[in-house]
């Protein structure tokens, strides 16, 4: 092993690792962003108030009946085990032969929205109850309190959360190689079957899954920032005098 | 004057406490209504049952001839001709203080971009925060945050404006700002429905003052009966607590 060794291994090999690493970026992204979709939905159907009809309440039941089934069953089984439930059931059960890229990203979304479904229920409830009252006294419905008001608060509480579940996506698409994903732990493993090495091949798909996740971290203390909007705002003309006095609170975060 | 609402028998149980016991109590047009009275006898629960923010456990609310505790009655179409003030302002944190008197309009009332933004500044200007369009919620002073409070509800245009405890959770500097504000639109004819711990505020610009006690409303009428000729035992010890 030596610096040459594996500058040499890069040479030869970057297209292979080049696109395993955009592969993983690849599931993950479109997993993460599913998935947060799919959460912020079965967030707000979770944290709707008990209609007072009584249809409704039973629908209502069995549909949160069914979310929690689905959040409870996939955050407690490992993803390595669903891929190939999910891979090789579809086939053998249905006679659906999934392409590879489509059943991972598949298994991504399903698996970060049951985690982003708790996150989102936790950023609804930590939502402080007089923003849905305000909300409901002007006449709001639920789906307008949770859209015009809630759940832009919620997003931005929960986008520390999300970042950190967008990591683990990264990281932990390396065990769909198991259904013959070409991501990159796929194409280290490829590359050191073909040249016998070890070290070097998972040496350089590390760093590469660093600088992943780390760009990934930079990219949301950046977004983060720019939701959390400017400091200070702009006076729209002059306050009459009696009127500046409080401002010795204002720009106070 | 015919009344607009009117709240018939109603009582309120939380678990097995009794908040609120067989409350007779009318609303009319152009009135100006002060609830006074100690901290849990009632009159917060009574404020939030009138828009339900509290589901009363027996009794009626009358709103212009319909029962709004029927279930088939449209709760959203109600709430939104009652404008509501909090004691802790809840203003929409997400929004800057024109969005938060523009969204409900939009929202709820279908009204287009322009005329919310309009009738927003209107309001805004109202309550002398026309300046302060652009700041979000975190930004504003307590005293400033209640006053954009006070012209979101506005902006809804509502038949009724509900104020609870508008001036508990203000510095006592900027109480001065938010009851002056309210002054000017009691002054205008505007209906309102006023919880309050501020005496000399209710003296002044009630047309009526309910004093509620335990639950039930012990006493009411006009402010100078209540404060200078009191007929119940219970609204003079009230009286002498709060007042010496």
């Amino acid at each position: 092993m030596s610096i040459e060794y594996i500058i040499s291994m890069i040479t030869n090999n970057w297209p292979m690792f080049l696109r395993g690493a955009g592969m993983t970026l690849l599931i993950s992204i479109i997993g993460t962003i599913f998935g947060a979709v799919i959460g912020l939905l079965a967030g707000v159907i979770r944290t709707i108030p008990k209609p007072e009809r009584k249809m409704k309440r039973i629908l209502l039941k069995v549909v949160n009946l069914i979310l929690s089934a689905y959040i409870e069953f996939f955050r407690g089984t490992p993803m390595i085990v669903q891929a190939m439930v999910i891979f090789y059931g579809s086939a053998l059960a249905f006679g659906i032969d999934m392409d590879r890229t489509t059943a991972a990203i598949f298994i991504v979304s399903i698996n970060t929205g049951a985690y982003m479904a708790e996150i989102v229920r936790g950023g609804v409830i930590s939502i402080d109850k007089g923003q849905f009252e305000a909300a409901q006294a002007i006449g709001m419905n639920h789906v307008q309190t949770m859209w015009s008001v809630v759940l832009p608060q919620v997003i931005r509480n929960i986008l520390p959360a999300t970042g950190n579940q967008f990591i683990i996506n990264i990281k932990d698409t390396s065990v769909l190689n198991v259904i013959g994903v070409t991501e990159l732990y796929f194409q280290a493993k490829t590359v050191a079957g073909i040249s016998f090495k070890y070290f070097e091949p998972f040496f350089i798909a590390c760093i590469l899954y660093f600088v992943m996740t780390f760009t990934v971290t930079l990219i949301l203390r950046y977004i983060e920032r720019r939701l959390d909007g400017p400091e200070n705002y702009s006076m729209i003309g002059q306050p009459p005098p009696q009127l500046m006095l409080p401002r010795n609170n204002a720009n106070i975060d | 004057m015919g009344s607009v609402i009117e709240v018939q028998h109603l009582s309120k149980s939380f678990g097995n406490h009794e908040v609120l016991r067989d409350i007779d109590f009318s609303v009319n047009k152009g009135e100006v209504i002060c609830i006074i009275g100690s901290s849990g006898s009632g009159k917060s629960t009574l404020l939030r049952c009138i828009n339900l923010l509290e589901k009363p456990s027996g009794g009626q609310i009358i709103y212009r001839g319909e029962n709004i505790l029927d279930e088939k009655h449209d709760i959203h179409a109600y709430r939104k001709k009652l404008g509501m003030v909090f004691q802790q302002f809840n203003l929409f944190n997400n929004h800057n203080a024109l969005n938060n008197c523009m969204v409900g309009q939009v929202k709820v009332l279908k009204r287009s971009k322009e005329d919310a933004e309009k009738i927003a500044l209107k309001y805004l200007k109202v309550v002398g925060m026309d300046h302060y369009v652009n700041a979000k919620p975190k930004q504003l002073s307590g005293g400033q945050k209640q006053r954009v409070a006070i012209a979101r509800a506005l902006s809804m245009e509502p038949d009724v404006m509900l104020f609870d405890e508008p001036t508990s959770a203000l510095d006592p500097e900027m109480v001065g700002e938010v009851l002056k504000v309210m002054k000017e639109l009691a002054s205008t004819g505007l209906t309102m429905l006023i919880v309050t711990h501020e005496m000399e505020f209710a003296k002044e610009v009630a047309d009526r003052v309910v004093f509620m006690d335990k639950g039930v409303i012990a006493e009411e009428g006009p402010p100078e009966q209540i404060f200078n000729n009191p007929r119940e035992e219970r609204t003079k010890t009230f009286l002498k607590r709060t007042l010496s």
